[in-house]
């Protein structure tokens, strides 16, 4: 038996190595490039710094972007519990065809979200869909400007993460036991009540599972500010993507891509802390 | 508890369906249309946007160049990722839980810090921006789809069954060959098919490595970036397709694995 273990734990070194040398390795390279001031073998002394932080937290123009992005995906992530919730709910406890109906809902989400946003775009434009119908059915007598604007954003990122809410959400309401509900309705509880001390709260780590999966990917985004978004509208990506491609400074870039990745790293930590890092794999089970 | 219709509850989750489809119908239906923008009402049906884009060189590179990536990193993330997952279930004992903490890193880090740490990296040792590098960076994420896809079935098929072919003479390789493999190989498929889209869906780890290059999402964003043309919805319509095809495939395999695990339980 020790001998098939042994065998069989060295197969898990070639993609340790790979995810060493082609992950770790670059994550650990920006760390330096952010403490630092030059570009890494290019011949110039480099030397120890904190500016490329300081930098962040003193400019308004940084930190204006920084808490926008904050503002921007907490919101999302708000919105996208509050729209999924009922379905997710209904999904779990009131139908017989759970399974189809998840299955259907995931097929938005495998076709590329580019895809999806190039839908928004066509929905929401000065002479859109959305417009040219409430025009014509004289709901409005202008046309309404919500394309490059925050809102559209939100509306952007909400509608391409949700499915990352629904799926854990669904997935823990499913677990909850009826009895339960019904016991403390025989004790006396309200249906208001009893939602609220037992489902709601069983539901919690779904709704923390959902909130990792849409926050943190709401906080990076880049392709969807650029796209619906405007000029009130540049989040941490798309300052990033400046610095790198523009701009051209490599240590404030790395600075600010590691601010978003420590944000990210500490939620999830706080998640496994909360409940064990297996909750996450499980939750996005499909 | 007695069932009652939740009528409000249903008529919203049939209002979230339509909230989740209405606008990808509504570019099925300007895939379509003749007219050259985006008025309603429709002006009468046309293929012309689908010869426009079977006659657009760039468009057509990009599909190859994106399932070139796809399926080169697909292959080398499952034939990794399989081994990862064996080593890690039926390897080890100790430090399980920070091994799983670190490999969810890619899935739950966002791509942007990814990206852009690659692109430092590989500029950092000179090493040039293109589809190479794209496809490295794509296997370092989907190793660890494939791990969370393989994980479940690999802990769920039993060891005994290495360990009694190991005690009738087969040797470790051959247990793992003609034992183990055929055992876990529709979740080796599966776990194929899933980096497989998550690498033809990728955009900003592409979008910082790819250079000069073009892939599909690239070419797809580029588009967005300046008007839009119906060409787009073009495309629109056959990602959908495929991924429709994709996703029914996944299905099948599982079907075929439940039916393939509840022989071996015989």
């Amino acid at each position: 038996m020790s001998a098939i273990i042994k065998n069989n734990k060295k197969l898990l070194y070639p993609a340790l190595l790979w995810f060493i040398v082609f992950f770790l390795l670059p994550l650990a390279i920006i760390f330096i490039y952010s403490f630092t001031t030059d570009y890494l073998f290019q011949g110039s002394r480099v030397s120890f710094t904190f500016s490329n932080f300081l930098e962040i937290f003193q400019k308004r123009h940084y930190l204006i972007v920084l808490t926008r992005s904050l503002k921007i995906s907490t919101l999302t992530t708000v919105f996208s519990i509050l729209f999924s919730y009922p379905v997710s709910y209904f999904l779990a406890k009131k139908t017989r065809h759970d399974r189809i109906l998840i299955v259907l809902l995931m097929i938005p989400f495998w076709i590329n979200y580019l895809v999806r946003i190039f839908a928004w775009k066509l929905l929401l434009s000065e002479n859109g869909v959305i417009n040219q119908v409430l025009l014509w059915s004289r709901i409005i007598n202008e046309p309404f400007k919500i394309l490059y604007t925050q809102t559209a954003v939100i509306m952007g990122l909400v509608y391409t993460y949700t499915p990352m809410m629904i799926l854990p959400l669904y997935a823990t309401i499913k677990k909850i036991d009826d009895s339960l509900i019904e016991a403390s309705r025989d004790l006396g509880a309200s249906r208001v009540r009893a939602f609220f001390d037992i489902t709601f709260k069983l539901s919690l780590t779904g709704i923390f599972s959902g909130t990792l999966l849409v926050f943190i990917p709401a906080l990076g985004s880049f392709a969807i500010p650029a796209i619906l978004g405007g000029t009130d509208s540049m989040m941490i990506g798309n300052l990033v993507e400046n610095q790198f491609f523009h701009t051209g400074n490599w240590n404030f870039g790395s600075a600010f891509t590691l601010t978003l990745a420590v944000l990210s790293i500490a939620l999830i930590l706080f998640y496994s802390r909360l409940f064990g890092v297996e909750a996450i794999y499980k939750s996005r089970e499909y | 508890m007695k069932k009652e219709k939740p009528v409000f509850l249903t008529i919203y989750t049939v209002l979230f369906f339509l909230y989740v489809f209405a606008p990808l119908i509504i570019i099925f239906i300007f895939a379509f249309n003749a007219g050259e923008g985006y008025n309603l009402p429709l002006k009468g049906l046309t293929f012309n946007w689908f010869e426009e884009f079977f006659s657009d060189s760039i468009a057509l590179n990009s599909i190859k160049n994106s399932l070139i990536i796809a399926m080169i990193s697909a292959t080398i993330s499952t034939l990794l990722g399989t081994g990862l997952t064996i080593g890690i279930i039926k390897g080890i004992a100790r430090f399980r839980a920070f091994f799983i903490t670190v490999l969810m890193l890619p899935v739950l880090m966002p791509s942007l810090t990814i990206g852009i740490a690659a692109l430092v990296f590989f500029r950092t040792i000179n090493i040039p921006l293109g589809i190479p590098i794209v496809i490295l960076s794509h296997v370092s994420i989907s190793i660890s789809y494939v791990f969370l896809i393989m994980m479940g079935r690999v802990e769920g098929y039993c060891m005994d069954v290495q360990e009694a072919a190991v005690d009738l003479g087969a040797g470790w390789f051959a247990s793992l060959r003609d034992v183990v493999l055929p055992a876990i190989f529709p979740a080796i498929l599966a776990g194929w098919l899933f980096s497989f889209m998550i690498s033809w869906n990728e955009f900003i780890v592409t979008y910082f490595l790819i250079g000069t290059e073009v892939t599909l999402p690239i070419y797809i964003f580029s588009q967005l970036r300046f008007g839009i043309s119906p060409k787009v919805n073009v495309i629109a319509l056959l990602i959908t397709m495929f991924t429709i095809v994709i996703i029914i495939t996944t299905g099948l395999i599982r079907k075929i694995y439940i039916r393939i695990n509840a022989r071996l339980t015989l």
